[in-house]
């Protein structure tokens, strides 16, 4: 084992992926910190970390994100590092930069590649400055006066965006141009509401896009290597639900194309640690959307196919060692699958759930992982993100990890809380799905997998809960038979 | 008698009867027979339906009965006959606001005293990434904000509470 320049690592997240990054310190023989809320005591990331420190703020995610807090922990800890984990303050790079001034090393990259590319407009201007495909796209504050003129010359459909913007918030799809400037002003109108900041940009609207990503990982010698793609079409709400890797169905040209260009953009950007170049695939033609500076909910189903531990070569670089493979090294083997199990209801419109875990059964097996933040008796809220836990699998082929998603899915039992299994149970057996024809609209355009069969063994499940419920039993208990059998008529 | 479940927001009436050495289910017209359920522990359990055994995982808590079958879940809810149930939504001249799902409050557009018209912006709230406003459902003044900024709640909890004008 290499030795590294720290023994003890704070993280600074909570959930699965807080569970996730010990388990990878544990193997290394590194001590683990964590920083928790109140709400999160009962949390297994908690009893699983050598040391846990709390921390308070006006809600429950600020407490998270309170950088003083969190280093002030970490002092506290004596902690040599302090590892981020994805969200809260993964890809803040003000956090970064007071890490290190601190004197911890941070388990990412250096505040000025977040600057760089963790800034939409700021990672495409770099991108295209540097030869590498974007979307053809207008910029407001590059000329506001021409803004209109510009966007109009890209032809339609059109997508305005809001600079400052995520999450689908002051986006609108423009395909009649002659309505570009009503579009313009209720986007606008939008940013404003929703991020104070109304600038726009304008980009081509790529229709049915496969959501493509790849895997980089760089050290501070100025090596950098991909660890292939993952495909992410399934999304709703521009939120992933299944990612899978290798991404089917994309032609082994296209394929290494998009893996060395991202290789390529996290070089020129002197990239260091994990990171995601994220592309938009339509037909032959992929273009940059932007690059994570962290590491990724989905980074499991790579690690499956290539074996690669990302989080212990995070701390490796982050500890100031050499990648320790050259990309020949990196293979590729079956097929890997991850279903994202939320607390939500797929069934009314993805309303979040909540509750006590009442019972939590995961399945198990060869070639699965199950990457879970949450333990029986714990009191899911909405206070945090609805991510419960991943389900991972691989095998030898694409269909064959479907369908052991599948029966994951089927097989895991979690009481007390409703969950989205059995929408991800029908997502991985749709045909659709099976003949890899996915792009980001693809649940949009199939609403019955979302819906579900409401109706279906109700009446299976009302003689369960009868038979389980002591009054309705003992009131047929009361009564003789005979009188029962009279009770159809005498009641109608 | 009639017994009540509820499962997601709909009532369904049934009753059991006892029939050989197990129950049958009267649902509507429908007759389910011949039912057993065998306790397996650590909640499992085997329904039987005229012959055919489903496994079960299930779990109680209180009124509510959580339910795994052929790998699909669902809560039902038993309605005691002799509780009081149903949400009031207008009591002593007071209008409520409630929660349609669990969420955060995002921004509050109104202060109490306020003055409101019907399908005024009073909160909006989130939950998870989708916003939604919060409209006042008639005229009226504002009397309480039951939740600041940030605060979260659950399914049906009361937001705001509105006076009726005059009262």
């Amino acid at each position: 084992m290499r030795k590294l320049p720290f023994d003890t690592v704070l993280i600074a997240n909570r959930g699965e992926i807080a569970v996730r990054i010990i388990k990878t310190l544990r193997e290394l023989e590194l001590r683990s910190a964590v920083v928790y809320h109140d709400l999160d005591a009962g949390a297994p990331a908690v009893s699983m970390a050598d040391m846990a420190i709390a921390v308070s703020g006006r809600t429950p995610v600020a407490a998270y994100l309170d950088a003083a807090q969190i280093l002030a922990a970490a002092r506290e800890a004596s902690v040599g590092a302090i590892h981020p984990g994805y969200g809260f303050l993964a890809e803040n790079a003000e956090f970064a930069r007071a890490v290190v001034e601190s004197g911890f090393a941070f388990v990412g990259p250096t505040p000025e590649s977040i600057d760089l590319m963790g800034d939409k407009i700021r990672a495409r201007n770099f991108v295209q400055r540097n030869g590498f495909p974007v979307v053809p796209s207008a910029i407001e504050e590059d000329d506001p006066a021409s803004f209109i003129q510009r966007a109009r010359s890209i032809g339609g459909p059109l997508l305005v965006k809001a600079s400052a913007g995520g999450g689908g918030k002051g986006m609108r799809i423009v395909r009649d141009l002659d309505s570009l400037q009503d579009a313009i002003a209720q986007a606008r109108g939008e940013a404003q509401r929703y991020f104070g900041d109304g600038r726009l940009y304008i980009e081509r609207y790529i229709e049915k896009p496969r959501h493509i990503e790849v895997q980089v990982l760089g050290d501070c010698f100025g090596n950098v290597v991909h660890l292939f793609e993952r495909e992410c079409s399934v999304q709703r709400r521009f939120q992933k639900v299944i990612e899978e890797a290798p991404a089917s169905t994309l032609p082994p040209g296209l394929r290494e194309r998009i893996c060395e260009t991202a290789a390529d953009i996290a070089r020129a950007a002197n990239y260091r640690n994990a990171g995601t170049v994220e592309f938009i695939v339509r037909g032959g033609e992929f273009y940059f959307l932007e690059m994570n500076t962290r590491l990724q909910v989905e980074h499991p189903v790579t690690e499956m196919i290539t074996g690669v531990d990302i989080v212990a070569e995070q701390l490796y670089v982050a500890g100031g060692h050499e990648l320790r493979f050259s990309q020949q090294n990196i293979v590729s083997t079956g097929h890997a699958i991850e279903a994202r199990v939320y607390a939500e209801a797929p069934e009314r419109g993805f309303a979040p759930t909540t509750g006590k875990v009442l019972v939590l059964d995961y399945p198990s097996g060869p070639g699965f992982r199950i990457d879970s933040g949450v333990s029986q008796g714990q009191q899911i809220t909405t206070a945090f993100d609805s991510l419960l836990a991943k389900v991972i699998v691989h095998s030898s082929t694409r269909n064959e990890a479907a369908l052991t998603a599948e029966r994951a899915m089927q097989e895991l039992v979690l009481l007390g809380c409703e969950t989205n299994a059995s929408f991800l149970a029908r997502v991985l057996a749709d045909e659709q799905f099976l003949r890899g024809q996915v792009h980001t609209g693809y649940l949009d355009e199939n609403p019955q997998l979302t819906a579900g069969d409401s109706a279906s063994d109700l009446s299976t499940f009302l003689a369960a809960a009868a038979l389980l419920t002591r009054p309705v039993r003992d009131s047929a208990d009361a009564v003789p038979e005979l009188h029962a059998s009279l009770g159809g008529w005498r009641n109608a | 008698m009639n017994h009540v479940f509820e499962l997601e927001g709909v009532d369904y009436q049934l009753w059991l009867s006892r029939c050989q050495q197990g129950y049958q289910l009267h649902l509507g017209d429908e007759v389910l027979a011949l039912l057993t359920f065998s306790h397996q522990g650590d909640g499992r359990g085997l329904l039987t339906i005229a012959g055919a055994s489903e496994p079960v995982r299930f779990a109680i808590d209180g009124d509510t009965v959580h339910l795994r079958i052929r790998g699909r879940t669902r809560i039902l809810r038993y309605r005691d006959p002799l509780s009081a149930h149903g949400l009031v939504n207008k009591d002593a001249g007071h209008l409520v606001a409630r929660a349609p799902m669990p969420g955060v409050v995002v921004k509050t557009w109104v202060l109490p005293g306020d003055q409101i018209s019907e399908g005024s912006e009073l909160m909006v709230i989130e939950s998870m990434k989708l916003e939604s406003v919060i409209r006042s459902p008639q005229d009226g003044v504002v009397d309480q904000i039951h939740f600041k900024e940030g605060e979260s709640f659950e399914h049906g909890a009361v937001l705001v509470t509105i006076t009726e004008e005059g009262h």
